[in-house]
């Protein structure tokens, strides 16, 4: 009897091992391929590869993708506060007023909003912004992007708020501090990591979409543009296109995004992993 | 004048019936114990007394409940909790805040001291008063997740005492944690009687025997028996209260 159970026992730990050494692997992988196709390039490319606008199809020139990585830039700055103000003072709405009609109408928005296909996002932010501005701009992919991202920001935070234990609540509650003190001195420290996490994964989110952004920057490669009214490009839709040329100085270019992005990821996730301590409950 | 009257108190939640007529009167810096055995309503008396009973939305209250004086459902609740202070039975010191902060938010928010020196002095004092300065003085910037489930409660303790509170209520605040730290906090307990009135809950009528001037015997939401330690425990009136005293139920 014992016996049995010991080999169950190892069986399911060797099956555990077994499953995450390849999900591990496959991550590895795709981690791997893209690096080694892209470093390579920036390393040729050098300082210009930020800097320089992206080359002509046949160039021998490596060129840079300034224009994406500016808009890309400016509109996760602009829309990654927007994102997580809304979402956060949903989260609190509507875990603090459960029953309140609004907080209702929100909750059953951000589901649906979540599963919305993003490239529908872009169509109706083409219709509702870009025909009547006349031309497309970096304040189009913002609003498409904050759309995008706050079901997701909204989710993370309002799950991280509810997972706070009643008890704290009471503590706060019970030496006379309002509602707002405890939101604010006692819930958001709690979740603080969780907080920045989402941040993080917004960011992310932000940083790497793709078709919600499709029909309303313009991909404007020409130059570098920062107003938000003008059109724009952003560094996925720049991997997407160059990708599918079957120009080689392109597609290289469109590896060595590919890799910046990945890059920017691993740092961000990495040092929020070592600087955020969790608050041990 | 009594520092706690309830009279004819009905808890309902959700269409059950949880507090069913709850006459009681506690008197000024005596100490009152509840006691009962598990499920009988204990809690929620201490709850509606500092109306954290409407953190749950399906809870409704009948019947008057009046607080050093005043009705405690007309006032303004924050208003009416920084005269109450109140030990949970599972220690819940606030997890982000160091051993100090812990004790200090609760002064500060509750305006008994605003600068920095007194701050020290109240935090001291009032970790004093839950016999807990010793163990922490040369850590008062460590995290509660350091101490002992014992120590905890005492830091809950000197934090509830820390707001200056003319009431305490303290719900089966030694039911998690071990004999020695019991004692310390039923130590600290009757040292503060002095100043403050104390409404406990047990379901140890050994400690209520220890501790308790008057106690209430609670039994399925209703007060079965009540009165002067004493009285209760040398010639209880019903069947249920002398079994409970005997540990029998």
């Amino acid at each position: 009897m014992y016996d049995q159970r010991k080999i169950k026992d190892k069986l399911f730990f060797v099956f555990v091992l077994s499953v995450s050494i390849i999900a591990v692997t496959l991550m590895l992988h795709m981690i791997f391929v893209t690096l080694s196709n892209g470093i390579p390039v920036i390393l040729r490319a050098g300082l210009g590869f930020f800097t320089s606008i992206p080359p002509t199809p046949l160039s021998k020139n490596i060129g840079g993708i300034a224009p994406a990585l500016a808009g890309s830039f400016i509109m996760t700055l602009t829309s990654l506060p927007v994102s997580i103000s809304l979402a956060f003072f949903s989260a609190v709405l509507t875990t603090e007023f459960p029953r309140n009609p609004l907080s209702i109408i929100i909750d059953v928005v951000a589901k649906s909003l979540a599963s919305i296909p993003t490239i529908v996002v872009s169509m109706v932010i083409y219709l509702i912004v870009v025909v009547p501005m006349g031309k497309f701009s970096a304040l189009a992919g913002v609003l498409a992007l904050t759309i995008i991202s706050l079901p997701y920001s909204y989710t993370y935070i309002s799950t991280y708020l509810r997972s706070i234990p009643a008890t704290y609540r009471e503590a706060a509650y019970s030496i006379a501090m309002g509602r707002w003190r405890t939101i604010i001195s006692v819930f958001v420290p709690i979740i603080r990591r969780g907080l920045l996490i989402t941040v993080l994964m917004t960011s992310a989110r932000i940083l790497g979409e793709t078709a919600a952004i499709l029909f309303v920057t313009g991909r404007y490669r020409l130059g570098v543009s920062v107003s938000l009214l003008d059109p724009t490009d952003a560094v996925p839709l720049l991997i997407f296109d160059y990708m599918l040329t079957p120009y080689k100085n392109f597609q290289e270019i469109s590896w060595a995004a590919a890799s910046l992005l990945l890059l920017s990821y691993l740092i961000i996730f990495t040092t929020t992993k070592f600087l955020v301590k969790e608050v041990k409950l | 004048m009594y520092a706690v009257e309830l009279d004819n108190v009905n808890v309902y939640i959700e269409g059950k019936h949880i507090l069913k007529n709850i006459t009681l009167r506690v008197p000024y810096n005596t100490i009152y114990v509840i006691m009962g055995p598990s499920g009988s309503g204990k809690t929620t008396i201490l709850r509606v007394i500092n109306r954290l009973i409407e953190l749950n939305p399906n809870a409704k209250i009948d019947g008057s409940v009046k607080v050093l004086g005043y009705d405690a459902f007309k006032i303004d609740p924050y208003d009416l909790r920084k005269h109450i202070g109140m030990v949970f039975q599972i220690p819940n010191p606030f997890p982000h805040m160091t051993i100090y902060d812990n004790v200090a938010i609760a002064a500060r928010i509750n305006r008994v001291a605003r600068k920095r020196e007194e701050l020290d002095e109240i935090v001291r004092w009032a970790l004093e008063k839950a016999m807990l300065w010793d163990e922490v003085k040369d850590r008062l910037r460590s995290y509660p997740h350091v101490l002992s489930g014992g120590q905890k409660q005492r830091l809950c303790l000197a934090r509830a005492l820390a707001m200056k509170p003319k009431i305490l209520l303290l719900d089966e605040p030694t039911a998690n944690i071990d004999p020695v730290n019991a004692r310390k906090i039923e130590e600290a307990i009757s040292a503060l009687k002095e100043e403050i009135t104390i409404i406990m809950v047990t379901h140890s009528p050994h400690q209520a025997a220890r501790v308790a001037d008057h106690v209430a015997m609670i039994y399925s939401g209703s007060i079965i028996e009540q009165g002067p330690v004493s009285q209760v425990f040398l010639n209880p009136k019903t069947d249920f209260t002398a079994k409970f005293l005997k540990g029998e139920v």
